[in-house]
C-alpha cells in the first residue's frame, strides 16, 4: 500500500510518501514540501497540505486515487510570538547637537564661536568669535565670498554649518580654512546666538574632543556636574566623522532609564520576580531557577506587563481561547541594542539604546488536527489519521541519518520555537518546547540594524553577504572574489549586498559588511545556541548536557548555512557530536517528522 | 624602481561640444566631482553625439572616467563598458542638484561609493 506522511510546520508543510508491504521496511518514493498555509493547527492549513502531497506524488508519478492512507502529525500546540522592549532613552532638551556622518565634510580641525546667520554677519563686532549657519539659499560662490570679507574685516569665523551638500566646495574657495560640517537638513532648528563647538576629522579618523565628555568641558567651560550631564552626548557622537555640539542656556541632555517592570515567573513549586531593566541574563537565571515553569505574567501598567499580555492576546486570538486561560510556559530573553531616534537631536541622529528582545512560547489545547483530518479525509476520499506525537516522530525520522544511532537526541530549530527530544537505548523519549527561534534571529537583526522592513532582515538572515566593489566583481564575505560578464546594476554599485538566490539585494545604510556579520551571527549564537544548551540540559536524563552524545539537528533553521557550525562548534565544548541531520540519507534536516509518520505506521504505533 | 615619472594625473575628463550655449551646467557637473574631492580636466570638441563624447573622455581619462555633454543630454561613461552602453544619462535641463549628482558620481565611482539617486534616470 501506499502511505502518506504529511508533517504540517509553523513555515512548510513537508510530505513523505513511501510503498509499505507487509513486514518490511517501507520503501520511500519521494517527497514534497510547501509553505505552510494559514497558522499551524487551523483549517487553513488543508492548502498547503494539498500542494505539498500534488509534489510528492507527481515526483513519484502517483495521483490522489493511489495514496491508501495519509497520516498527518499531532502537531506540538505550540505557538512562539516574539517582542521588544527598549529599556533605556537619550532625550536631549534645550541643549543641541548634530553628529552625523556627512561622506564629505570640509575642513579639518575644531573651531569654537556663537552661532551666526550668515546674511546677518555684518551685525557681527570685529573681533568676535562665530560660527556661521548656511542655509539652503546662499550657495557655496556666495558663502565663501562672506567668509572670506568677514575674515578680512577681523571677525574670527571658527566654524560653519552647511545645509547643502557643499562643505569641500566652500573649504576650497576660503583663504582661512575651517571646519565645516554639511548636509544638515533641518538647519532652521539650530538656534542662533549660542556657543557652538565644531569637530571635523581628518579622512580616516573620527571626532576626538567632542566625543570625550572632558573635551566637551573644556570647549564649554563647564563645572563637573554639568559634564555628567554631557556623557550622553559625547557617547552618542563616537565614531562619526564630524560633530556640532551647541550648548543653549538650560541644556540638560539625560539618559533616561524607562521603568521596564517587572516579570512574574509562577514556577510548579516556586516563584520569582525580576524587573526587565536587570537584562536578560538575570531574567534567563530567574527562570531556570524556578522550572518548571507554569506561567509567565507581567507587572501592569509598565513595558513588561504590555509586552507579555500582547503575546497573550495574539495567542488567544489564534487559539480561540481567553486570554485568562493561555500560560508562557517558557520566554528566552536576548539583551540587545536598538537604534534609537534621540528625542533633541538635528540632523535625526541614532543612539543605540539597550533593549531586551524577548520570545515567549505558549502552550494552547490540542490543535485542532482531527477537524483537518476529517476534512482533508472528506474531500480526498482517502483515509486519514492523526498519527504520533510531533517529537517522537521526528526521532524516528531523525534516527534514519547515516551514522546514528540511539541513544540520540534530537534539536529541531524552527521559525517559532526550538523542540528537543531524547529517546534512550529503551525506546522511551522525552521532548520539550522552548521559546525562541528563526523569527527571533529575524527580530534582532532587523532591530538592531533599525530595518522596519522584517523580509531584509530576514534576507540577511538567510543568505550570506558580499561587497560590490566595482561594476565588474563582487568580494564575498569570506574574501573571495567573483567576477561577472556583464556590469552589475548601478544602483548596487559599492554597496553590501545579500546573495539571495535570483538577485543582489542591496543593503540600505552606511552598515559596514563586517558589522551586518557580526550582528547576524550575535543573533543566532544568542538564540539557537543559548536554546541548543538550554533544551539539551532539560532532556538530559541527568540534567547535564554532557551526558548526552549525540545530537542531530532538524528543521527548516537547520538548512541554514551556519546555524549548524555555530550549534556544532558550541556543543563540541560538551564533548557532543552533533551535527545536521541527513534523514533517509537524502532529505537533510528536512522531512524528519514526515518520514517518522510513515514508519512509525511500520512499528504499528 | 619607479621607470614611469610622467604618468598622466589621475583626473575625470569632461568633454563638452564647442557649441554647447549653457556654461552653468558643465560648472554644476565640475563642482560635483571637487566636492567629492577628484581633480578634472574640461576639453571640447566638434562631436555632437553626448555618448561618443564621454566614451572619448574615459578612454583619455587616467582613471576611465568620462563625462560627455551637449545642449541636449549629460553622460557618465567607464572604459570598462561597452561603448554604446554609458554608465548614467540625463537631460541637460535637468535640475542642479540633478547636474551636481552626476558629477559626484562620476567621482563616487573612482572612490567605490555607492551612487547618488538620478532620480530614475539610470539606464537599465
Amino acid at each position: 500500500m501506499i502511505i502518506a506522511g504529511i508533517d504540517i510546520g509553523n513555515a512548510t508543510t513537508e510530505t513523505a510518501v513511501a510503498r509499505v508491504t507487509n513486514q518490511e521496511n517501507p520503501e520511500f518514493l519521494s517527497s514534497g514540501i510547501y509553505n505552510t498555509s494559514g497558522i499551524k493547527g487551523t483549517r487553513q492549513n488543508i492548502h498547503g497540505i494539498f500542494a505539498s502531497l500534488k509534489l510528492a506524488l507527481e515526483k513519484a508519478h502517483l495521483t490522489v486515487e493511489d495514496v491508501d492512507l495519509i497520516r498527518i502529525n499531532e502537531a506540538a500546540p505550540v505557538i512562539g510570538d516574539v517582542a521588544m522592549e527598549t529599556i533605556t532613552e537619550t532625550i536631549i532638551t534645550e541643549s543641541t547637537m548634530i553628529g552625523h556622518n556627512p561622506s564629505t565634510p570640509g575642513g579639518l580641525g575644531i573651531g569654537v564661536g556663537v552661532t551666526v546667520e550668515i546674511r546677518d554677519i555684518h551685525s557681527v563686532e570685529k573681533g568676535a568669535s562665530i560660527i556661521v549657519i548656511i542655509p539652503r539659499e546662499v550657495d557655496f560662490e556666495e558663502s565663501s565670498h562672506i567668509i572670506n570679507v568677514a575674515v578680512k574685516n577681523g571677525i574670527f569665523i571658527n566654524g560653519a554649518i552647511v545645509q547643502r551638500d557643499d562643505g569641500v566646495l566652500i573649504n576650497n574657495r576660503l583663504d582661512k580654512k575651517i571646519p565645516i560640517v554639511d548636509e544638515v537638513s533641518l538647519i532652521e532648528k539650530v538656534p542662533l546666538n549660542m556657543r557652538a563647538a565644531i569637530e571635523v576629522a581628518a579622512p580616516g579618523s573620527v571626532v576626538e574632543e567632542l566625543s570625550n565628555p572632558y573635551g566637551i568641558a573644556t570647549v564649554f567651560d563647564l563645572t563637573s556636574d554639568e559634564t555628567k550631564l554631557v556623557v550622553p552626548i559625547s557617547r552618542a557622537l563616537i565614531g562619526n566623522r564630524s560633530a556640532v555640539i551647541i550648548k543653549t542656556p538650560a541644556g540638560d541632555v539625560k539618559e533616561r532609564k524607562i521603568p521596564a517592570g517587572k516579570i512574574v515567573i509562577q514556577g510548579a513549586t516556586k516563584k520569582a520576580e525580576i524587573n526587565v531593566d536587570d537584562g536578560a541574563e538575570k531574567i534567563m537565571e530567574a527562570i531556570r531557577s524556578v522550572a518548571p515553569v507554569e506561567d509567565i505574567k507581567g507587572e501592569p501598567g509598565t513595558n513588561a506587563g504590555g509586552m507579555l499580555e500582547k503575546v497573550r492576546q495574539v495567542m488567544s486570538n489564534l487559539t480561540e481561547q481567553l486570554p485568562a486561560t493561555i500560560k508562557i510556559q517558557d520566554l528566552l530573553a536576548v539583551d540587545t541594542f536598538v537604534p534609537q531616534v534621540v528625542k533633541g537631536g538635528m540632523a535625526e541622529e541614532f543612539s543605540m539604546e539597550n533593549a531586551v528582545g524577548i520570545a515567549a512560547m505558549v502552550k494552547a489545547d490540542r490543535l485542532q488536527m482531527n477537524m483537518i483530518a476529517e476534512e482533508l479525509e472528506r474531500e480526498l476520499g482517502v483515509k486519514v489519521e492523526v498519527g504520533g506525537v510531533e517529537a517522537n516522530m521526528a526521532v524516528h525520522g531523525a534516527l534514519t541519518t547515516p551514522g546514528s544511532n540511539k541513544p540520540l537526541a534530537i534539536i529541531d530549530m524552527g521559525a517559532g520555537s526550538t523542540d528537543a527530544a531524547i529517546i534512550n537505548r529503551a525506546g522511551e523519549i522525552k521532548s520539550i518546547h522552548l521559546a525562541g527561534a528563526g523569527n527571533m534571529v529575524t527580530m534582532l537583526i532587523g532591530s538592531e540594524l533599525g530595518f522596519e522592513d522584517m523580509s531584509l532582515a530576514e534576507d540577511i538572515k538567510k543568505y550570506p553577504l558580499a561587497k560590490v566593489e566595482s561594476l565588474f566583481h563582487i568580494r564575498h564575505e569570506d574574501g573571495t572574489v567573483q567576477f561577472f560578464d556583464k556590469p552589475l546594476d548601478p544602483q548596487i554599485f559599492a554597496r553590501v549586498v545579500i546573495l539571495t538566490p535570483n538577485r543582489m539585494v542591496p543593503i540600505p545604510g552606511n552598515f559596514s559588511l563586517e558589522r551586518i556579520k557580526t550582528v547576524r551571527r550575535e543573533a543566532k549564537t544568542k538564540v539557537f545556541v543559548v536554546n541548543a544548551i538550554r533544551s539539551l540540559e532539560r532532556v538530559s536524563p541527568t540534567g547535564n548536557c554532557r551526558d548526552i552524545e549525540f545530537v542531530t539537528l532538524v528543521g527548516g533553521s537547520a538548512l541554514d548555512f551556519e546555524i549548524p557550525q555555530l550549534v556544532t562548534h558550541a556543543l563540541s565544548q560538551y564533548s557532543i557530536v552533533a551535527g545536521r541531520a541527513n534523514i533517509r540519507g537524502v532529505e537533510g534536516p528536512r522531512n524528519a517528522v514526515a518520514t517518522g509518520l510513515v514508519l512509525a505506521y511500520g512499528e504499528g504505533e | 624602481m619607479r621607470m614611469d615619472y610622467d604618468a598622466p594625473r589621475p583626473e575625470i575628463k569632461v568633454i563638452h561640444n564647442k557649441q554647447m550655449t549653457c556654461q552653468k551646467v558643465i560648472d554644476e557637473v565640475l563642482r560635483g566631482i571637487e566636492e567629492e574631492g577628484l581633480p578634472y580636466s574640461v576639453e571640447q570638441s566638434e562631436e555632437t553625439n553626448p555618448v561618443e563624447l564621454a566614451f572619448r573622455g574615459a578612454e583619455l581619462s587616467h582613471l576611465g572616467v568620462g563625462i560627455g555633454i551637449t545642449d541636449n543630454e549629460v553622460v557618465l561613461h567607464f572604459i570598462k563598458l561597452k561603448e554604446d552602453q554609458p554608465l548614467f544619462k540625463i537631460p541637460t535641463y535637468s535640475d542642479e542638484s540633478t547636474l551636481r549628482a552626476i558629477g559626484c558620481n562620476a567621482a563616487r565611482l573612482v572612490k567605490r561609493m555607492p551612487f547618488k539617486n538620478l532620480d530614475n534616470t539610470e539606464l537599465s
